[in-house]
């Protein structure tokens, strides 16, 4: 076999020109597609992390028995000691922050004007990680001791006509079906990226929240990490934990509660994997060529080896290994070049990218080169070349012994 | 019977207005040892007996045998081993790999045969001394003249040791002085080694050496006696 590669290898290089203007081909189609690749990674990561780290955390715990009751009977299903599995949770490796929320809609009124808001009641102390995704547009972000404070997002302000300094009355229903006020001052504005979110958002300390519903407990606790990538480690961690204190407790990572994620990350998905197969089968049509042109100028050659004794089989394993030596050479430079293409990017400083659709900003885009990413890249250019060597191939091994030595 | 054995082997070709017939119920025993050359005019069918004998084409009628081995009906996978291990070709266009050197040309028929590395580059040294190479193994084809490549692809056709050569044309492409010294070899290997060679030639000097002559004509064969080219004669005189 190794003799084979060594022949085959050989081969490749016999006409350098084509050869380089074959894995050139399969160089910018490589490049592309790992470009394009890395671009919709970056996306999904920057989806990602902004999913994460402005609305779910990584990971959700509840009161048993909340996905059940949770409209038809919240109040049943609120947690009603959280602060020793908070303290608990935050002791562990690769948590960043544990707090409490408590949301609840109602409508929002300045006195000229209600609109409708979603309230999430917060602990401002553990709430400074959850703000990195939040851009503070005007005022100052909430502060602990400072219970009738609250942040709302840039379009609700323009729907209040509500500025920093201003009183908000929210209107809602406790718990027990009451209609209850609370009354916060605006103490900050804020850009969460998201023009819907933005429309209705209220953040304010969750003891406000939980005079609004007429409560002492709260609804979720939710746990921030570092890094998204210990999830999977740290989750089983959190649930052994929580099982210390009952079985009153049930979780849910941010991926099973971000619908919106799921959906862009199938339909880019989808997308790289047309645009993927538009370049797999350029780059098939650039190595069939070029195999069908070797198999052509070499058919004595072929005759001979059949000849002395190589088997039919034995000619289509050549050029097989052939076809796919050239895309291993074209991935491997593709690779290289996706790395020159993505650093020159980095080094520009992204490219300016308008913002997606409901969303207020646009943003620079980079391209990560994941392992994911190459690996996938790599995995359709060499299989595209094997697939295109395969015809060449055949017809190399069926090539009449006699007609091919007298070439 | 004869390390060569043919019986009633009928060929043809197709050709623009009827199919050609280029054998005819040849029949054909060549011993062990034996230097055959094959004569005959363009066109006779002398390449088309080699190849038939190669085992690189098929008859469209009778049996061929090699060293008791009948060539028909044979699959893909045993005909080439039986050309990998009992024959031995030499092209008039020597048909050698040109990314590969003349060690590597000659060793090619032991990989492909399975043999280790080191046998392999043993077999190809000790070959390509006793043609004379001894001083050009790691050049590839095109570093070589026309008798030095030949002198290569006879080597690589010793290399797995074949009862039998077959050579079509083996001199066709050589200047006199190096067509002589192509013969020798070839003479040495067939005294001194008990090779069998089958030589297709138009050449009188190539036929000097050779012990026994077939004349084609007409899709037919017979024996001639040696020191005459029987093609010079006018058919089935």
């Amino acid at each position: 076999m190794l003799d084979l590669v060594y022949l085959s290898v050989r081969n490749i290089f016999r006409n350098r020109r084509r050869t380089a203007i074959t894995v050139f081909s399969i160089v910018v189609g490589f490049a592309a597609m790992a470009c394009f690749g890395g671009f919709i990674e970056f996306s999904f990561e920057g989806l990602r992390e902004t999913t994460i780290r402005t609305q779910l955390g990584h990971l959700q715990i509840y009161a048993r028995g909340y996905s059940q009751h949770r409209v038809s009977d919240p109040e049943s299903v609120l947690i009603s000691e959280p602060d020793d599995v908070m303290a608990r949770i935050a002791e562990l490796p690769g948590v960043a922050a544990v707090t409490p929320r408590l949301s609840f809609s109602g409508l929002g009124s300045t006195g000229s004007s209600t609109v409708n808001v979603s309230v999430v009641g917060v602990d401002p102390e553990g709430e400074e990680e959850f703000a990195d995704f939040e851009t503070l547009v005007a005022g100052r972000p909430l502060e602990p001791g400072d219970p009738d404070a609250g942040l709302i997002g840039e379009e609700l302000r323009s729907g209040l006509g509500a500025e920093v300094g201003d009183w908000v009355t929210v209107l809602t229903t406790s718990f027990d079906g009451v209609i209850n006020a609370v009354d916060f001052r605006v103490a900050g504005v804020v850009r969460t990226g998201s023009k819907e979110y933005d429309s209705v958002f209220v953040k304010v300390p969750i003891e406000l929240a939980q005079r609004a519903k007429e409560t002492g407990e709260v609804e979720r606790i939710v746990v921030l990490l570092h890094d998204t990538d210990d999830l999977p480690a740290l989750q089983p961690r959190i649930e052994a934990m929580l099982s210390t204190f009952g079985d009153g407790f049930e979780t849910r990572r941010w991926d099973e509660l971000a619908g919106f994620y799921d959906a862009v990350v199938a339909l880019y998905t989808g997308i790289f994997t047309v645009f993927a197969g538009i370049v797999g089968v350029v780059v098939m049509f650039s190595v069939a060529n070029t195999m069908t042109m070797a198999v052509f100028e070499r058919t004595a050659e072929i005759g001979a080896l059949r000849a002395i004794g190589a088997r039919r089989s034995t000619l289509v394993a050549m050029f097989l290994t052939e076809g796919v030596g050239v895309g291993l050479l074209g991935a491997g430079l593709g690779v290289a070049a996706s790395w020159l293409i993505a650093g020159a990017v980095q080094a520009m400083g992204g490219i300016a990218m308008p913002p997606p659709p409901g969303m207020s900003q646009g943003f620079q885009a980079y391209f990560s080169l994941t392992g994911d990413v190459l690996r996938n890249a790599f995995a359709v250019t060499v299989a595209a070349t094997l697939v295109s060597a395969v015809y060449p191939a055949y017809v190399a091994s069926r090539i009449r012994i006699v007609e091919a030595l007298q070439q | 019977m004869g390390v060569i054995s043919l019986r009633a082997v009928s060929k043809s070709y197709p050709s623009a207005d009827a199919r050609l017939q280029v054998l005819r119920g040849v029949d054909l025993e060549i011993d062990a040892g034996e230097f055959v050359a094959a004569v005959g005019p363009s066109g006779s069918g002398k390449s088309t007996l080699l190849n038939l004998v190669g085992g690189l084409d098929r008859p469209d009628s009778g049996t061929v045998r090699i060293d008791g081995v009948d060539l028909g009906g044979r699959d893909d996978r045993t005909l080439a081993a039986i050309r990998n291990e009992k024959l031995g070709f030499v092209f008039q266009s020597f048909h050698l790999i040109p990314v590969l050197t003349a060690m590597e040309n000659v060793a090619w028929p032991l990989v492909l045969g399975g043999t280790d590395r080191r046998r392999r580059v043993a077999r190809a040294t000790e070959l390509l001394e006793r043609v004379g190479l001894a001083g050009h193994m790691h050049r590839p084809p095109g570093r070589l003249s026309g008798g030095q490549r030949q002198r290569v692809a006879i080597a690589r056709a010793l290399a797995c040791r074949p009862k039998i050569i077959l050579a079509d044309e083996p001199t066709g492409n050589l200047d006199g002085a190096t067509a002589a010294g192509i013969m020798e070899l070839f003479a040495s290997l067939n005294r001194e080694d008990g090779v069998t060679f089958v030589v297709s030639t138009h050449d009188p000097m190539v036929v000097s050496h050779a012990g026994r002559r077939l004349h084609l004509a007409e899709g037919e064969l017979r024996d001639a006696p040696p020191g005459k080219m029987l093609h010079e004669d006018p058919p089935h005189a």
